[in-house]
C-alpha cells in the first residue's frame, strides 16, 4: 500500500469542481483505502482498474435534491401503470405496445392487479392507470376497477369503441368517484384519426366519449399525433370539439408519438431521458408505459414484492440524474 | 442602498463559483439583494473591503485579525459557519512515535503549513511556546505552498504531512478540517497518529466595516441565518461551503488566541 495514497486523493480531488472526476494512480493494496476514503469524504468511486482509480468529486446530489427538481406528482413510484392485457380490437400503426387483435392476451388478472395496487398504495403510489391493449376486452374490468379505486384514484385508458351490450353494462357498473376514462381521439375530424387507427374508428370513438359523459364519468381525451400533424389549426379544432362536449381543458391531452412498438418515427425515449412511471405487465416491471414491451426498459421480471421494484426505479433515476448533471457540465460549449 | 450588497470571497477552489452563485441566488428572493466578487488572495480582498470596493468580505481568521488591526477596530463580524466556532489545530506524528504532549517535541523537527495559515503555522507556534518550547528547542520546517490563501487550499498541510511520512519531520501541525479530510488516523492507522489537539478557536467570518448601515446588515444577516439545511438546494450550497448544519452569529472571543499569536510573533497587519 502507498503511504501517500490518501494525501494524493485529497490533493487531486481538492482541485476539482463538484461533479468532475479524476484518475488517481494507485498501488497494489490501495483499493480498500481508496473506497473507504471516498465513502467517508462523500465522493464517488467510479472505478478501480489496475493501477488507476477514477473518483468523482462530491457532494453528489442526494435523493432530496433530485426530488426537489421533479414535480411531486411525477416522482417515480407515484403513478403506477398496469397493462391489464395486450390484445386489442384495433391495430394502430403507432402502437407502442404492438397491440392488435392478433396479439396474445398476456393478461395480468384481477387478483394480481389487486395485490399490485395494494402494495403500491402502501409504498407511495397515489394514482393507477389501467391500460393495454384494450382493457374493455376483459369482461371482469368492472371488478378490477372497483378493487383499484378502493385504494387510489384510477384511470382506464380505452379507445371507447366497445361501450355496447355486456360491456356497456360493465361500464355502468364502474364507480364514478375516484375514477376516470381516458379515451383516445387523435383529431377533430375523421381523416387523421382513421389514418392511423382504421376506417370508422373516429366516429365510434366520439360516440364512446359521448356515452361515457352521458353515464356521468369523468372523461379525459388524449390525442397521439406525429410531428407535423398537429398544426395550430388542427389543435384549435381539437380543443373546440372537446370544449363543445363539455370536457375540461385540463382533460384534453395532446402527446407525441413515441418511437416504440409499431412506430418507425417519433420521439426517442430512453431510461436516461424519461422520468420513470413504474409499469407492470404480465411479463415484468418496466421503466415507463411507452416501453412495456422492450427489454431495454425492463426493471425486473419479479412482479412481487412491488415495493422492491419501485425502490430500484427510484434508485436508478437518482443515479441517472446525477450522471446527467455531470455530463451536462462536461459538455459545456463556452 | 440601491445597488446589491457586494461580497468578496477568495477563489481557492473551482467550487467557489457554484457556492457564491448559489448564495447570490438565495439572496435574490431575500430582503437584501447581493452579488459577489472573487479575489486571488486575502490581501487583495481586505484592501477592497477597506477602499469600499466590496461591502462585505468572507474572511479567514487571519484576514479578520488584520482587518481589525488596519481599521483600529472599526469593523464588524457579521456571521460565520457553525464549523468556524469550533476550529482546532491537530498535532500528529508517525504511528508509534510515543509522543503524548507538545513538550515531547523538544529537539525534534515539526512540519508546519504555509506561514500565513493560522491553523497550520501561526497558532501552532503559539501552542509550542505555551508548552514551554523556546525558539531553537524545536526545528520548524515551513511549507509555504499557496501563500496568500491562508491555508484554505490545504495544500501546504498535505505537503507537511508528506514530510512526516517520508521521515523528514517528526510531527506535523494541521487544521482539524484537513485532519478530518484525510480520515484522521483511522484510514491508515499504521501511518499517522494524533497526539495533541488545541482548544477550539474561530475561523472564517463575514467582515464589514462599521459604516455598513444596520438597515442593510440586519436583514442580510437574518436572511443568511435562515438558510435551511432541510431545503435540498440550500443544503447543496451549505455542503459545498463546508457547513455542518447552519450559519451562526460570530463569537469574537474565539479570535483572542490568534490576536495574541499575531502580536507575539510580530506578524504584520499588511501584506
Amino acid at each position: 500500500m502507498s503511504r501517500h495514497i490518501v494525501l494524493d486523493l485529497v490533493e487531486r480531488i481538492g482541485t476539482l469542481a463538484a461533479g468532475d472526476q479524476v484518475e488517481v494512480p494507485i498501488s497494489a493494496g490501495d483499493a480498500d483505502v481508496v473506497a473507504r476514503w471516498c465513502e467517508r469524504a462523500g465522493h464517488q468511486l467510479v472505478s478501480i482498474e489496475g493501477d488507476r482509480a477514477v473518483v468523482r468529486r462530491g457532494p453528489l446530489p442526494g435523493e432530496a435534491t433530485v426530488r426537489a427538481a421533479v414535480p411531486a406528482d411525477r416522482w417515480p413510484g407515484t403513478r403506477l401503470w398496469i397493462y391489464t392485457n395486450f390484445d386489442c380490437n384495433l391495430a394502430c400503426d403507432y402502437c407502442c405496445a404492438r397491440s392488435s387483435p392478433q396479439a396474445p392476451r398476456r393478461e395480468l388478472g384481477s387478483d394480481r392487479i389487486r395485490r399490485l395496487v395494494a402494495e403500491g398504495a402502501r409504498h407511495g403510489v397515489t394514482e393507477v392507470f389501467l391500460t393495454g391493449g384494450e382493457p374493455f376486452l376483459l369482461l371482469d374490468l368492472d371488478e378490477i376497477v372497483r378493487r383499484c379505486v378502493e385504494w387510489v384514484p384510477t384511470t382506464v385508458l380505452t379507445n371507447g369503441m366497445l361501450f355496447k351490450g355486456r360491456r356497456l353494462r360493465m361500464l355502468r357498473n364502474m364507480p364514478r368517484a375516484g375514477f376516470a376514462l381516458q379515451i383516445s381521439l387523435d383529431s377533430a375530424s375523421a381523416a387523421l384519426h382513421d389514418l392511423h387507427r382504421g376506417d370508422g374508428s373516429w366516429r365510434r370513438a366520439l360516440a364512446g366519449i359521448r356515452t361515457a359523459l352521458e353515464e356521468g364519468f369523468r372523461v379525459r381525451v388524449a390525442a397521439t399525433v406525429a410531428g407535423g400533424e398537429a398544426g395550430a389549426e388542427e389543435v384549435a379544432a381539437f380543443h373546440e370539439l372537446l370544449d363543445g362536449l363539455g370536457i375540461d381543458r385540463s382533460d384534453q391531452l395532446i402527446r407525441p408519438i413515441a418511437q416504440r412498438g409499431f412506430a418507425d418515427d417519433g420521439v426517442m425515449l430512453t431510461v436516461e431521458s424519461l422520468i420513470p412511471e413504474v409499469t407492470v405487465t404480465a411479463d415484468g416491471v418496466y421503466w415507463h408505459p411507452v416501453a412495456a414491451n422492450h427489454d431495454d426498459q425492463l426493471v425486473t421480471r419479479e412482479l412481487f414484492p412491488l415495493d422492491q421494484a419501485i425502490d430500484e426505479v427510484r434508485r436508478r433515476f437518482v443515479q441517472y440524474r446525477r450522471e446527467a448533471d455531470t455530463a451536462a457540465r462536461r459538455f459545456t460549449c463556452a | 442602498m440601491t445597488k446589491p450588497l457586494l461580497v468578496g470571497a477568495v477563489a481557492y477552489t473551482p467550487n467557489v463559483v457554484p457556492i457564491w452563485e448559489g448564495i447570490r441566488d438565495y439572496f435574490a428572493d431575500g430582503p437584501v439583494e447581493m452579488d459577489f466578487v472573487l479575489f486571488s488572495n486575502y490581501g487583495r480582498q481586505v484592501d477592497a473591503l477597506l477602499d469600499g470596493t466590496v461591502d462585505v468580505a468572507w474572511n479567514t481568521n487571519l484576514a479578520w485579525v488584520r482587518t481589525v488591526l488596519r481599521t483600529q477596530g472599526r469593523c464588524q463580524a457579521l456571521a460565520m459557519r457553525d464549523v468556524d466556532l469550533t476550529f482546532q489545530t491537530v498535532f500528529a506524528a508517525r504511528a508509534g512515535s510515543g509522543f503524548t504532549d507538545l513538550g515531547d517535541l523538544r529537539g525534534r523537527t515539526v512540519a508546519l503549513g504555509s506561514r500565513d495559515s493560522a491553523q497550520a503555522a501561526i497558532l501552532p507556534v503559539k501552542y509550542l511556546r505555551a508548552a514551554g518550547l523556546r525558539d531553537g528547542d524545536v526545528t520548524l520546517v515551513r511549507v509555504d505552498s499557496d501563500l496568500g490563501k491562508h491555508g484554505d487550499t490545504g495544500r501546504s498541510e498535505l505537503d507537511a504531512i508528506r514530510l512526516v511520512l517520508d521521515e523528514q519531520a517528526d510531527a506535523v501541525a494541521l487544521g482539524v478540517n484537513t485532519w478530518e479530510v484525510i480520515g484522521r488516523d483511522e484510514l491508515m492507522p499504521d501511518a499517522l497518529s494524533e497526539f495533541w489537539r488545541s482548544p477550539e478557536y474561530c475561523h472564517c467570518n463575514f467582515t464589514a466595516l462599521d459604516t455598513l448601515p444596520d438597515a442593510i446588515r440586519q436583514p442580510w444577516v437574518e436572511h443568511l441565518l435562515a438558510m435551511s439545511w432541510d431545503d435540498p438546494e440550500q443544503r447543496r450550497i451549505m455542503e459545498l461551503e463546508g457547513l455542518r448544519r447552519r450559519w451562526v452569529l460570530p463569537e469574537l472571543t474565539g479570535y483572542e488566541s490568534l490576536f495574541a499569536a499575531v502580536e507575539e510573533q510580530q506578524i504584520p497587519a499588511y501584506w
